[in-house]
């Protein structure tokens, strides 16, 4: 384990040394392209705020209804089979459906449970091997006009519970 | 479809909180809750821009290029009709790397454009082929190679564990990536040929 955290502390200096080595070296100015890059990043993260005020009004709504509690007492049972920490159940039921509410349902479990808890490591796994997969499968398939997606949509959610599942081992196993 | 998803959450919790009479916790959540989402927005606004010039970078020297040409031998095993057929042979590849870096906003033109080609010889078009399904499992559960909103995000949150995590998401995403792809052809041969 202590290997896997040197090794991971290399990934995001290695990568930042490569940018450097390509904007010494490279034919071009891809320093202008590193500039056009991070405008686009600026005005999509700013594209995301009106949604993400709406939403996290929402969630932090249903958080502090107390509604949120009820139903993880509810599938206390169904989570400790599956062994997952219960706590996490409002961001999986969200996470598929849109990514606006799963990155509120996601920064409510942050905030609440503390970002190094256990429920936080786990979602924070599945936040980053995970997509949205309603989303992604009605853009891909209604641009071309095909109704009958056959096992696209089992098989992703399938995926998904796996990823849900596993995430909670590793992170058992990592930290 | 979002404003569904706020009416249900928000009225659903509201009605409960009469019921259970939390109605003041909700009042505090809706005034500090808007203002709350403005400062996670401008926290994350540094790394989005630091990452998506990266990545840009990348793109522009070429990286997805060369990484498309090394998954091109292992991409036929998992595309055997399209690369059989040649068709829309580029836009998976370069759909593929796009989603291994991380960049979804480049992947999603070019797999809707991989589609639309497949579609063309496809003798049902209202039916989806093994390898439009294909496609679409990977948009969604793919290898997540620079996980850097989260870290972000986790950041913004004063988390003590950031980088350490990137291991256990290659492995938690590689491994989905790899599960789709299987489930993906056990149930392709299950559905029939097409």
């Amino acid at each position: 384990m202590e290997k896997i955290k040197v090794f991971s502390s290399f990934v995001l200096p290695c990568i930042i040394f490569l940018i450097g080595v390509i904007f010494l070296f490279g034919k071009k100015d891809y320093f202008s392209s590193f500039i056009k890059g991070a405008r686009d990043g600026i005005s999509s993260s700013l594209s995301l705020l009106p949604t993400m005020c709406a939403l996290t009004v929402s969630i932090s709504i249903f958080s502090a209804s107390g509604i949120s509690d009820f139903l993880v007492k509810i599938l206390d049972p169904v989570c400790d089979f599956l062994k997952i920490p219960a706590a996490i159940f409002p961001f999986v039921l969200t996470k598929p459906l849109s990514g606006g509410a799963s990155m509120a349902t996601y920064e409510n479990l942050l905030e609440n449970y503390g970002a190094d808890s256990f429920i936080a490591l786990c979602a924070s796994v599945i936040m980053a091997s995970s997509d949205t997969v309603f989303y992604v499968l009605s853009v891909y398939f209604s641009e071309s006009k095909i109704k009958k997606t056959r096992y696209a949509l089992p098989c992703a959610l399938f995926v998904f519970l796996f990823c849900v599942i596993l995430s909670s081992i590793l992170c058992n196993l990592f930290f | 479809m979002l404003g569904k998803c706020f009416g249900v959450i928000s009225c659903i919790s509201i009605l409960y909180s009469f019921f259970v009479g939390t109605a003041s916790n909700i009042s505090e959540a809706i005034i500090s809750s808007a203002s709350k989402s403005v400062s996670l927005v401008i926290s994350l606004m540094g790394s989005m821009a630091l990452w998506n010039g990266i990545l840009n970078v990348l793109k522009d020297c070429g990286v997805i290029k060369k990484l498309s040409n090394l998954l091109k031998p292992i991409l036929k095993l998992v595309f055997p009709s399209s690369f059989k057929n040649d068709i829309a042979t580029e836009e998976i590849t370069a759909c593929i790397s796009a989603n291994l870096l991380g960049i979804s906003n480049a992947a999603t033109p070019l797999a809707l454009s991989a589609i639309k080609k497949m579609n063309e010889r496809n003798p049902d078009k209202s039916s989806a082929t093994a390898d439009m399904i294909m496609l679409a499992v990977l948009g969604c559960s793919c290898f997540n190679f620079l996980p850097t909103t989260i870290l972000a995000i986790r950041n913004a949150f004063s988390a003590e564990i950031t980088y350490q995590l990137i291991v256990p998401i290659w492995i938690c995403s590689g491994m989905c990536m790899i599960l789709g792809i299987l489930l993906c052809r056990i149930l392709g041969k299950l559905y029939g040929k097409n």
